[in-house]
């Protein structure tokens, strides 16, 4: 198994949802640095066509459902050229986790999609003040309740606690002068549509989509002193003063290393979240170049850091799709693929609470293990999937007559990632391929049996422990 | 209403209200409208996954009372449907509607009896691959979009395969993915060549005679033309669905108006407002036609966020009182003007 392969596989299970085959001889033609430089600048991406979408899905196009939007995005995540683009978003959907529940909005909540994919690469100040003037994220932390003469702190308080700094780093009236500091933040005809989305209205003639409106007759524009620093602060001049904090900074680099790099932060590990706080500060707040510290750092291509992290729901559904090239044009099964994703324990759009999703080893218990496995099995082990059908060309390419069990598991672990297993599951899924016999070939293709036989196996190689780590 | 030199399109009201439920008033994602021998309004309500299982022909009249419903699930059984599309009534008062999931046609009487069907999967004569648009000429002969066999289809009144045209590409006489028909007077046939941004004009043997929009004149160009009908005059209406209004052309292909839609509250939905006042109360201190910002600054975003305009409009049909009736899958409803 050549090295740069295995390296770049690495890169693309962590930058995105995992590769083909064909996805990574083009990302190994541009070279490692290269292909980190353009993943994370993609420029505008090639995706499965919106008007495709709509067409076919009603559903998709009026956007009323929770269902509806995140199917919607999975589509996006399925075909999508920008695989780090969504992977960001997805990332920022999990920091800022706002849900469809309190909201009945699923456009905003896509809205809010979109905003991350346009800013999330960029100034984290940037990013941060389109959070605060997002119209689902106003409602869902009542900042329309925000007002001059009677304040509410909750959307001051989770910027400062859960978005930017981490608890511990400010104080209670620090809270209170950026809550004030946010009053007049709201969104067009909130009264009406807080009353619509408080009972998840849609009548008389569906939703109402939403934008952010400034109404400065209900801002309070009195001098406040916020983390040390006096003035007649706005919401954009108080973001101004978080974005300096070096906790920002460690609060920012620690969440990343641990979505990118690995659950666990060890001592290697803290080394590398500062060298990202000096790329926070040196670029001017960039989250890329954060990103592109994470990523050329030894650390993280070294061996220690491959397989460190469990795979998220999303990214474990999304990734089996492509690979096995599933859910290229618009089907009705997609409804079912954002159920899988529920029923794994992450519903898109539909986070548990502010505080996003419990990630790492608790994405695993029982219950949604055997989802996960059972969805990749099914994906994987069917030979009319065209990803399938790649791998099975890959897979025996080069052979004539016949594949002993053991080349076919070693070239089947190949050509599905690479992908690494320990001596155990290589022994169990040789037993498993012997008892299948060796693969017979016919001029150096598979029959119909043949091809049920290796996708038998790749369905195995999906149902193992290490197919569940990124 | 939009007046100009040669048109007048006079608001007339809006029928619908969005139907959450299984059975009863209201619409459920509708995508096509027809007229009854008796004057009734037929509704075709595709329905969102939720509510598949009550895929249905809604019937109302316009003083907007709910009359009737039928339907029989979602499936591919006798008189089932899966994605219908559109719906016509032949001059024998059938009513034929097109499925392009199951790939057929099935005629229902207008009481809701299943009467016949014809149509599978295919790309040979007589097959279909997403049947879409249809219509009838004088003589009874029907005409169905194949959307993704990129062609038309003429058929007896029967589903007796008659003749066809077209292929895939950009030429005169090519589609791509073509979505509504409609014809005129003279039994010529217009197709709403969606994804190649215009409509076609042919006559009934298939020979291309016209193409309206694609133009390098902004206000002509259409985006996604979803469905397209034709006045007692010529005057030729398209749903321009990527830009969320209606186009109206003139014979020769000049635009002489466009709308972007003015619902206002159908009865039905005014006596929801008047067991939920505490919902009329905001209202009526909102904006339901507001400046949205730039980032959101096109047809599909203003739309979702303009409750009067039209949102999703995937059919356009014209009765024989020159009422014109615009189908909106997004607002659940229809907007009806009059054509003076």
């Amino acid at each position: 198994m050549s090295q740069d392969v295995s390296l770049m596989a690495h890169l693309m299970r962590r930058a995105g949802f995992g590769a083909t085959r064909n996805e990574l001889d083009e990302y190994l033609s541009d070279g490692y640095e290269t292909t980190v430089d353009k993943l994370l600048d993609p420029g505008e991406s090639n995706h499965m066509p919106d008007d495709l979408i709509r067409r076919y899905h009603v559903d998709q196009s009026e956007l009323r459902q929770l269902d509806c939007a995140g199917a919607y995005w999975l589509y996006r995540m399925l075909t999508t050229s920008n695989p780090l683009e969504e992977k960001l978003a997805l990332f920022w959907h999990g920091l800022f986790a706002t849900g469809y529940a309190k909201l009945n909005q699923a456009r905003a909540l896509l809205n809010q999609i979109d905003m991350f994919r346009q800013y999330g690469f960029g100034s984290f100040r940037d990013l941060l003040v389109e959070l605060s003037r997002d119209p689902a994220m106003i409602l869902w932390l009542d900042n329309n309740e925000n007002h001059k003469e009677a304040i509410n702190e909750n959307y001051g308080r989770e910027l400062l606690e859960l978005f930017s700094m981490g608890i511990g780093n400010y104080s209670e009236d620090d809270i209170k002068e950026c809550a004030k500091a946010f009053t007049g933040w709201t969104l067009k005809n909130a009264e009406y549509m807080s009353v619509r989305a408080s009972k998840d209205s849609i009548w008389p003639y569906g939703r109402i989509a939403w934008h952010y409106e400034y109404r400065a007759d209900d801002h309070d524009s009195g001098e406040k002193k916020f983390l040390g620093e006096v003035g007649n602060f706005n919401g954009e001049d108080i973001v101004d003063i978080i974005v300096t904090q070096e906790p920002t900074a460690r609060f920012l680099s620690t969440r990343l290393f641990q979505y990118f790099a690995s659950d666990e932060v060890d001592d290697d590990g803290v080394q590398v979240i500062k060298a990202m706080m000096d790329s926070y500060f040196e670029s001017g707040f960039k989250v890329s170049a954060v990103l592109r510290t994470l990523f050329n750092s030894d650390y993280f291509k070294s061996e220690k850091c491959r397989y460190s992290r469990v795979k998220g729901p999303v990214e474990s559904v999304v990734g089996t799709a492509r690979l096995a090239g599933s859910y290229q044009e618009p089907t009705l099964d997609v409804h079912s693929l954002w159920a899988q994703t529920m029923f794994m324990g992450q519903g898109l759009l539909a986070p548990p609470t502010v505080e996003g999703w419990h990630e790492g080893v608790e994405w695993i218990d029982s219950g949604s293990l055997v989802e996960r496995i059972n969805f990749a099995a099914k994906e994987l082990s069917d030979p009319t999937k065209d990803g399938v059908q790649d791998i099975i060309r890959r897979v025996t390419s080069g052979y004539r007559d016949f594949i002993h069990a053991e080349n076919l598991v070693d070239s089947c672990l190949d050509f599905m990632g690479p992908i690494q297993v320990g001596a155990n599951t290589r022994e169990g899924l040789i037993e498993f391929a012997e008892s299948q016999g060796n693969l017979q070939l016919k001029n150096g293709k598979t029959d119909q049996d043949g091809s049920a036989q290796v996708a038998r196996l790749i369905g195995m190689i999906a149902s193992t422990q290490e197919y569940q780590l990124a | 209403m939009v007046i100009t030199n040669t048109i007048s399109i006079r608001y007339l009201k809006t029928i619908g209200i969005v139907n959450n439920g299984f059975n009863g008033r209201g619409f459920a994602n509708p995508y096509d409208v027809a007229i009854g021998p008796e004057g009734n309004i037929f509704v075709l309500n595709r329905c969102d996954p939720a509510r598949r299982n009550a895929i249905r022909v809604g019937v109302c009249n316009l003083d907007e009372e709910y009359l009737y419903e039928f339907g029989y699930g979602f499936g591919d059984g006798d008189g089932q449907m899966m994605l219908p599309v559109a719906m016509v009534f032949d001059a024998m008062g059938r009513l034929l509607i097109t499925d392009e999931h199951t790939n057929r046609i099935t005629i229902y009487s207008d009481e809701g009896e299943v009467l016949g069907k014809w149509g599978h999967k295919g790309e040979s004569e007589g097959e279909f691959n997403g049947p879409a648009g249809i219509g009838t000429d004088s003589s009874g002969t029907v005409y169905i979009c194949d959307q993704r066999n990129h062609r038309v289809q003429k058929y007896t009144a029967d589903g007796r395969f008659l003749a066809q045209w077209g292929s895939q590409g950009t030429g005169p006489g090519e589609f791509n993915l073509p979505w509504g028909l409609g014809l005129d007077a003279e039994d010529n046939v217009y197709v709403a060549d969606w994804r190649n941004d215009r409509v076609q004009k042919f006559d009934s043997n298939g020979h291309h005679l016209k193409t309206i929009g694609d133009s390098a004149v902004e206000e002509e160009q259409l985006i996604r033309p979803s469905a397209v009908s034709i006045d007692e005059n010529g005057n030729i209406y398209v749903a321009d669905w990527g830009n969320e209004r209606l186009q109206v052309f003139n014979s020769e292909g000049e635009v002489i108006a466009s709308l972007r839609g003015e619902a206002t509250l159908s009865d039905w939905a005014k006596d929801f407002f008047e067991s939920n006042p505490d919902e009329m109360e905001t209202r009526e201190i909102s904006d339901l036609t507001p400046d949205v910002p730039d980032h959101l600054n096109n047809p599909y975003h203003i739309s979702s966020q303009t409750e009067p305009f039209f949102w999703g409009p995937v059919s356009v049909r014209i009765d024989g009182n020159n009422r014109l009736y615009v189908v909106e899958s997004n607002r659940h409803r229809i907007q009806i003007y009059e054509i003076e």
